[in-house]
């Protein structure tokens, strides 16, 4: 008996295994059938993502900051004070404001760029056990938004549009291991492809073995035919590392982002480049070093009473 | 499976879905992130008999394989959950007690969760999949693993008490 409902289980288990086999087969010829069904699940999802949003901004990072408790003790004296001094100032929403403040910056880089942008707020994020780095936008083709367009931030490059719903889209951020840009040396015309690798570092492989990296260079969107997926002159990251291994064909680096992906709150979507290139006008200028003030004091005897 | 149980799994399969995708993707994890659905799904899964297992395990990767943000394709997590189904109801159900421990719940909810994301990752791979990095998948399946730990007082209770109310009374 128990060898018979153990094959009648395994017969169960391998049907069940060549289904899923089809299905996969199905996707991979493009079946238009099941990408409907996953878009229809995100026109599903986003007015609860949206409502969820609402309520979980303000404490989305609580796991995130959970070790740095030892360094706080110190922090929450110094907080209380400042505590005191904001009360009596004005309440205002850090979150609106801190919104406001990635939304001036956004609107600064498209306005120097001349690019018609479209702003959204980003509602959700891919989850674990996706292993692709997504965000979710509350504006989609309602709104002209299009697969393939160029997101940005107010440091530089976000991702690209994968998908969109009518009123919702789904970004692939630029540390996505699937992800693929063409970047050129900001000041030089020095060509090269940065790969997502899933973390805050990306790899840059240069096309030319002439082509002449170091640490510190700026890269910038090289730019797609019709601007799309990638709108050309947006700043993406700057060179951290120069690999320099003897007998390699072409120089390759590491490179970090001017955005930090995990902590994106409005975000901008190319909807056009109007003026075309914007050469390296977007290039962030280096931060200038605050001015040490120094006092001299020549000493002087002290009057005698 | 009996077909009046099949409701109820699939009920609370999209319940658990939407709260993934809704909410615990809200929430920035210190180490990578926490999928509570596959957590969830694993300590279920293991008190399950070997056929309910199965098509429980077919379901739940086929609900899965609808989120939006899923690079890998259509079936995918289908084919690795109906694997790890069969695997845990039958090899490892087996080599347990009757009765299983919350320690022994814990640690096959955990193991079985980053296993399940080896297995989705090698057969992405197969499949032409991109995968990143070796840290990052490296801190991805840690700390879905530490979350998994961390947070396993609230989700086996929740997945033991949901599992009975779906059970018949003969067969509880």
């Amino acid at each position: 008996m128990a060898t018979r409902g153990s094959n009648r289980s395994r017969l169960l288990w391998v049907s069940l295994l060549v289904t899923s086999l089809f299905i996969i087969t199905l996707d991979l010829r493009g079946v238009s059938l099941l990408s409907s069904l996953r878009s229809g699940t995100q026109s599903a999802l986003a007015p609860v993502e949206r409502l969820a949003n609402n309520f979980f901004s303000p404490v989305g990072d609580f796991f995130s900051e959970v070790g740095n408790l030892g360094r706080s003790k110190a922090k929450i004296e110094k907080l209380e004070e400042e505590n005191q001094e904001l009360k009596s100032q004005v309440i205002l929403n850090e979150n609106t404001l801190a919104q406001l403040e990635s939304l001036k910056g956004v609107l600064d880089l498209a306005g120097k760029a001349r690019y018609k942008t479209v702003s959204a707020r980003v509602i959700s994020k891919g989850g674990t056990g996706t292993f692709s780095e997504t965000i979710v936008l509350d504006i989609g083709s309602d709104s002209g938004v299009r697969r393939d367009m160029t997101v940005i931030a107010a440091g530089g490059l976000v991702g690209v549009v994968k998908s969109t719903t009518a009123s919702s889209s789904i970004v692939l951020l630029m540390n996505d291991p699937s992800f693929r840009i063409g970047v050129r040396v900001a000041g030089k015309q020095d060509m090269g492809i940065l790969l997502g690798q899933g973390d805050k570092s990306y790899s840059l492989q240069m096309l030319s073995a002439t082509s002449a990296i170091s640490v510190g260079d700026v890269l910038l969107a090289r730019g797609s035919s019709g601007d799309k997926p990638f709108v050309p002159g947006v700043p993406v990251g700057r060179i951290s590392y120069v690999e320099n291994t003897v007998g390699q064909l072409t120089k390759e680096g590491r490179v970090n982002g001017f955005v930090d992906l995990n902590s994106l709150s409005v975000v901008s979507v190319v909807l056009s480049a109007v003026a075309g290139d914007p050469g390296d006008a977007l290039v962030p200028k280096a931060p200038r070093p605050a001015p040490t003030v120094t006092v001299f004091v020549t000493p002087s005897p002290t009057p005698k009473e | 499976m009996e077909i009046n149980r099949l409701p109820k799994v699939i009920l609370i399969f999209l319940t658990l879905f939407l709260i993934q995708e809704a909410l615990i993707s809200q929430i920035n994890f210190l180490v990578a992130g926490f999928s509570l659905y596959l957590a969830f799904f694993m300590a279920w899964v293991i008190q399950d008999q070997r056929n309910s297992a199965v098509v429980t395990g077919f379901i739940a990767g086929l609900i899965l394989d609808l989120s939006p943000t899923l690079e890998a394709p259509f079936g995918l997590w289908t084919l690795v959950l109906t694997s790890m189904s069969y695997l845990l109801a039958s090899n490892v159900r087996a080599a347990l007690d009757a009765e299983l421990s919350p320690l022994v719940m814990l640690s096959v909810t955990v193991l079985a969760s980053s296993f399940a994301l080896i297995l989705f990752l090698l057969i992405g791979a197969i499949l032409g999949q991109e995968v990143g990095s070796a840290s990052y998948l490296t801190r991805s399946i840690a700390g879905n693993a530490l979350w998994g730990a961390l947070l396993s007082p609230l989700y086996i209770p929740l997945a033991m008490k949901l599992h009975k109310v779906t059970l018949t009374a003969r067969q509880r």
